[in-house]
């Protein structure tokens, strides 16, 4: 059938487009440096090699050839970075989830004095640029002892994700079939019809909420650059820009980079089931 | 990397003639190496050779009883530390550059050498003109992490050979390179000339800085810092402008050079695409290496024929002052001298591993005098005769005091390397550029009253 | 819009005991949601707004001994006259209407592609989010290294087809563009993700019907399929607006602003001003003027489109 292929020519082209920078770049890790410095990059590898992935994690690696290729001096804080970047995103999704979906909800739905300016107030803090509040969130973070924290990092994420999660979840909100209100004909409190009623129908919504705010924290470069770097809670953003400059060590970098697409990519296909597969047939009967 | 160093024109050659000084001056010594407070020392550096760098730390935390915590800081290193010395933050012992170190000191956060115990024996072991280029208001402002030659112009003997040119054809200047690029240019060679063009704030700024030092130029004077370039066509600011507007407009350098980061930069080089580069001295060694470098075996530089090539670049290790209990500002002192200097054992053990690692130079007289750093170096290079040739452009090579020696150089420098890439990219004129160059550093001498 | 019809399942459910409480007022419930978030936003974001403020408003020296002085409005006044600043402003203006544009056409069709039934469809939804997973300065990286000449995608493809071009998209001329379609592959998943949760609470009622009244592709594109994804494509145009304003680790880690100042957005010429000069009133000075931009986006937004689309 013509649309069957149509939509294959389409998702290929989707796959294409999605897939090959990442490989074009990732691809350097399984190279060497003497194969990365060729020019031109063959458009693929022809003897792979897996030497990075264990170099950023602190092992020495033996080529098939012989040659040893040393661990990086990064792995401790490659290490480090994986497991507090993994602690800070779960934080942050779970503290943003329960600050936003009643938020948003309210917003969407009720009339209310205020709404605009408190709206406003929301709008502002998404279109704050990081530039301009990295050194007064770093001097006040010196004076109350919280560079170079998780608490500290978690609670500017937070600031991030908040805003950003409400905006969006807000017009989500609004064209969710107002169920709760034949609920509230039959007697449910505001609380129940919203906690046993709007969250379940909602379930796709807040699966992309927890998702985009997950990866926010994730890959927080900007504020953790400046406020956690180089201390005992670096991230896994900070750790990996070791990478980037002086000492070239390109495989390494696309092998870090690899690891810090796994996590999120992992936490995408287990809730993107409930934006993909559910479809209401009619949330009215 | 963020290295800048004086050496002068005193060369390490003179330092390396001379005889071995006496170890022992007599002075005062640490009484003891070993850590006392129990109490962390920061210790923040950026990403070099890390491994080394943990591995020396974790042998002090070992067999002197210290809690020196490492950590690599990645990214903008200049505006990071600055971030942190300004707001006071948990730091103790950092890497920096001379021109930072000024800096830093202007701004009240590091302690001078002068506040260790063993400062005479350190002063006798120091290079001179080292001396002169990290000395600022009579005062060391740390100890010798490393000294290189930035700047200096790798040859690719491959290409340059396969062009059928010879070393006796070795361009000894400046404008014999241009003249021979286009030369090669005009064999047929796509790409002959890399240029120090790169993104970095050490990249396309500092090419102009050590191009006009090269041609007998400063940018402003090394005493009063007042701006000394002139516009008449055969001064070394015109005739270098001259010359890049020349290869820019020639296409002969492709526009991406100028978003490079030092890493790219490096590769380029390395890929054997091109066939001059300005590039670091000890990267000779990178370059020469089988497995790493698409070029080794055949990577050469250009030797001192009447010009001088490059800047030096290099970087101390600093002590802060930031608010601390008085024995753990000991401990401070403590690991400062065992890491910057001497070891309980009395070697200097950190300054000869990295020479033997990275065959990075060093401010220290034994360690230049020593003929296992000679061995290194000769091992590093891809023939023999290239070992004079290293020697005797690491001698030469200038440093700009009047630009780096004063607090506003991080400014001039982020100015000037916008400058100049507008200059080659919006094709402007070479007289305003340079009056720019010299309006701009007498705003910033008032600015600063100096 | 949903008819108001009764639950017929809840009808047949005795009705629960009224119970006589009372209830808070939309306002009362609002607020009492809301308050502890507002709370703590407000305490977090007050303060370094503050400072910035009270920065934006003095003269900041840190060398010779740090001193600071009221200047009034004077560093305001500086920004309108530099070069730079009226430079980057047009450089964020080009690229955010460049990145919008693309990411939301982009999104859309990778939604609409999504809402079909494919084969393997959670591995293939996976790997369309993967650009999004990758973050801002890993997709910095990655074009770097796909646009250079150097190690481009063009120039291996140019040899492998025998020639010896080198394709560098990292001129003066192409590099905001480049970054735009950089942005536009990290953004796109985001708006097309949502967009799909959208799709998927429109009743296939509809489509069966509009398949009845025999409407082509088009019409129930247009008619069934857009409406409700009209105030979803609202608020995403606005905040990919302000995203893509707000962009930095992109472009500091592709191009630092370059080649020369060719890619330098409002906010890397803040950084560079406050960080790298450390003129830290004239940078807080600056940001404003961004923050403003911004607003001022959305807030034309809102008057073109938005307030069409508020009528519930």
């Amino acid at each position: 059938m013509n649309r069957n292929r149509f939509l294959f020519v389409a998702v290929v082209l989707a796959l294409l487009w999605s897939l090959v920078p990442i490989y074009w770049f990732c691809r350097m890790a399984l190279l060497t440096p003497l194969e990365i410095q060729q020019y031109p990059w063959p458009l693929f590898p022809r003897a792979p090699n897996v030497a990075s992935f264990w170099n950023i994690f602190g092992y020495d690696y033996i080529l098939s050839d012989g040659t040893r290729v040393p661990a990086s001096g990064q792995a401790n804080q490659i290490i480090r970075g994986l497991f507090d970047s993994i602690v800070v995103s779960c934080i942050v999704t779970l503290l943003t989830l329960l600050a936003v979906l009643p938020l948003a909800y309210v917003f969407a739905r009720l009339e209310f004095r205020f709404k605009s300016v408190l709206l406003f107030a929301i709008l502002l803090s998404v279109a704050l640029p990081p530039v301009s509040t990295l050194i007064p969130f770093y001097a006040m973070y010196i004076r109350i002892g919280l560079s170079g924290t998780l608490t500290g990092l978690v609670i500017v994420d937070l600031t991030i994700t908040v805003p950003f999660v409400a905006w969006m979840l807000i017009g989500y909100f609004r064209n969710l079939p107002p169920i709760e209100r034949l609920a509230r004909v039959d007697g449910y409190g505001r609380l129940a019809a919203f906690v046993q009623l709007v969250i379940p129908l909602a379930k796709s919504g807040i699966a992309v909420a927890a998702v985009i705010a997950f990866l926010f924290a994730w890959n927080e470069y900007t504020y953790a650059l400046v406020l956690v770097n180089g201390s005992t809670a670096n991230t896994l953003p900070t750790a990996i820009s070791g990478f980037l400059f002086q000492d070239p060590q390109p495989a390494n970098l696309a092998a870090s980079v690899v690891v810090t697409i796994i996590p999120p990519a992992l936490v995408a296909y287990f809730l993107q089931r409930h934006v993909g597969e559910m479809n209401l047939v009619d949330p009215v009967r | 990397m963020i290295r800048r160093r004086d050496f002068g024109r005193l060369a390490a050659g003179a330092g390396l003639a001379l005889a071995m000084l006496p170890r022992r001056s007599g002075a005062a010594e640490f009484p003891s190496l070993k850590a006392g407070s129990g109490q962390p020392v920061y210790f923040r550096g950026w990403q070099y050779k890390t491994d080394i760098v943990q591995n020396n730390v974790s042998r002090y935390n070992s067999t002197q009883g210290g809690h020196v915590d490492y950590a690599t800081v990645t990214g903008d290193y200049p505006a990071i530390m600055e971030q942190n010395l300004m707001s006071g933050g948990q730091l103790d012992m950092l890497y920096g550059n001379p021109s930072q170190a000024t800096r830093y000191f202007d701004g009240g956060w590091i302690l001078p050498v002068e506040e260790l115990p063993n400062y005479e024996e350190i002063k006798a072991e120091f290079l001179p003109n080292l001396w002169d280029a990290w000395t600022y208001k009579g005062k060391l402002l740390g100890l010798s992490y490393f000294a290189t030659t930035r700047g200096v112009i790798h040859v690719n003997l491959k290409a340059f050979q396969g062009a059928g040119l010879a070393d006796k054809d070795f361009p000894k200047s400046w404008d014999e390179l241009y003249d021979t690029v286009f030369a090669l240019n005009g064999k047929g060679v796509a790409t002959p000339f890399l240029p120090h063009w790169f993104g970095e704030w050490y990249g396309i700024s500092w090419a102009f800085v050590f191009e006009v030092l090269n041609r007998g130029g400063k940018v402003a004077d090394d005493e009063t810092h007042k701006p000394t370039l002139t516009t008449d066509k055969t001064g070394p600011a015109y005739k270098t402008l001259a010359a890049w507007k020349k290869l820019w407009n020639a296409k002969l350098v492709p526009s991406e050079v100028l978003t490079y980061n030092e890493a790219a930069y490096i590769a380029a080089f390395g890929s054997g695409r091109y066939v001059f580069s300005p590039q670091q001295l000890y990267d000779l060694e990178s370059f020469n290496q089988k497995g790493k470098s698409q070029i080794a075996g055949f990577d050469s530089l250009l030797p001192v024929q009447g010009q001088s090539w490059g800047l030096i670049d290099s970087a101390l290790y600093m002590m802060t002052k930031r608010e601390r209990p008085a024995p753990v500002t000991d401990d401070v002192k403590r690991f400062t001298s065992w890491y910057g200097f001497k070891d309980e054992t009395g070697k200097l053990a950190v300054g000869e591993r990295w020479m033997q690692e990275s065959m990075l130079f060093s401010a220290y007289k034994s360690i230049m005098d020593s003929p296992t750093t000679e061995a290194r170096i000769k091992q590093a290079v891809a023939r023999p005769e290239d070992y004079k040739a290293v020697l005797d452009v690491y001698k030469a090579t200038p440093y700009p005091s009047g630009i780096w020696k004063v607090v506003w150089s991080e400014e001039y420098n982020s100015w000037l390397k916008d400058t100049l890439a507008n200059f080659l990219l919006q094709d402007s004129d070479i007289v305003a550029t340079i009056t720019a160059s010299n309006d701009k550093i007498k705003e910033l001498n008032e600015k600063y009253g100096i | 819009m949903a008819s108001d019809q009764a639950l017929p399942k809840a009808a047949a459910r005795p009705a629960l005991p009224v119970r006589t409480r009372r209830e808070l007022t939309d306002t009362q419930f609002a607020l009492a949601i809301g308050m502890p978030v507002f709370l703590f936003l407000v305490l977090v974001v007050a303060y370094p707004l503050g400072y910035a403020i009270w920065m934006s408003v003095h003269k900041i020296i840190f060398f010779g001994g740090y001193r600071t002085s009221f200047v009034g409005l004077a560093n305001f006044a500086r920004v309108l006259a530099d070069a730079n600043f009226w430079w980057s402003t047009w450089v964020t203006l080009r690229l955010t209407v460049e990145a919008v544009i693309l990411t939301m056409l982009l999104g859309l069709g990778l939604a609409l592609m999504l809402n079909r039934p494919i084969v393997a469809g959670g591995l293939v939804r996976t790997l369309v989010f993967l650009p999004w997973c990758v973050s801002l300065y890993g997709a910095g990286l990655m074009f770097a290294y796909l646009a250079r000449g150097q190690t481009g995608l063009g120039t291996s493809i140019a040899y492998a087809f025998g020639s010896s071009l080198s394709v560098d998209l990292m001129t003066r001329d192409m590099v905001i563009e480049v970054l735009a379609v950089g942005a536009a592959w990290t953004m796109a998943p985001l708006v097309a993700f949502f967009l799909l949760a959208n799709l998927k609470t429109i009743p296939r009622r509809l489509y069966d019907l509009a398949a009845l009244d025999r409407l082509s592709r088009f019409e129930t594109f247009w008619n069934v399929t857009l409406p409700p994804l009209r105030y979803t494509l609202f608020v995403f145009t606005s905040i990919i607006t302000v995203l893509s304003m707000k962009l930095f680790d992109f472009i500091f880690v592709m191009t630092g602003g370059g080649p020369g100042t060719s890619s330098a957005t409002l906010t890397y010429q803040v950084y560079k001003v406050s960080f790298k000069n450390l003129d830290l009133g004239y940078g807080a000075a600056m940001s404003f003027y961004l923050l403003l931009l911004i607003l001022a986006s959305t807030f034309v937004l809102y008057l073109v489109w938005g307030r069409r689309e508020a009528r519930y």
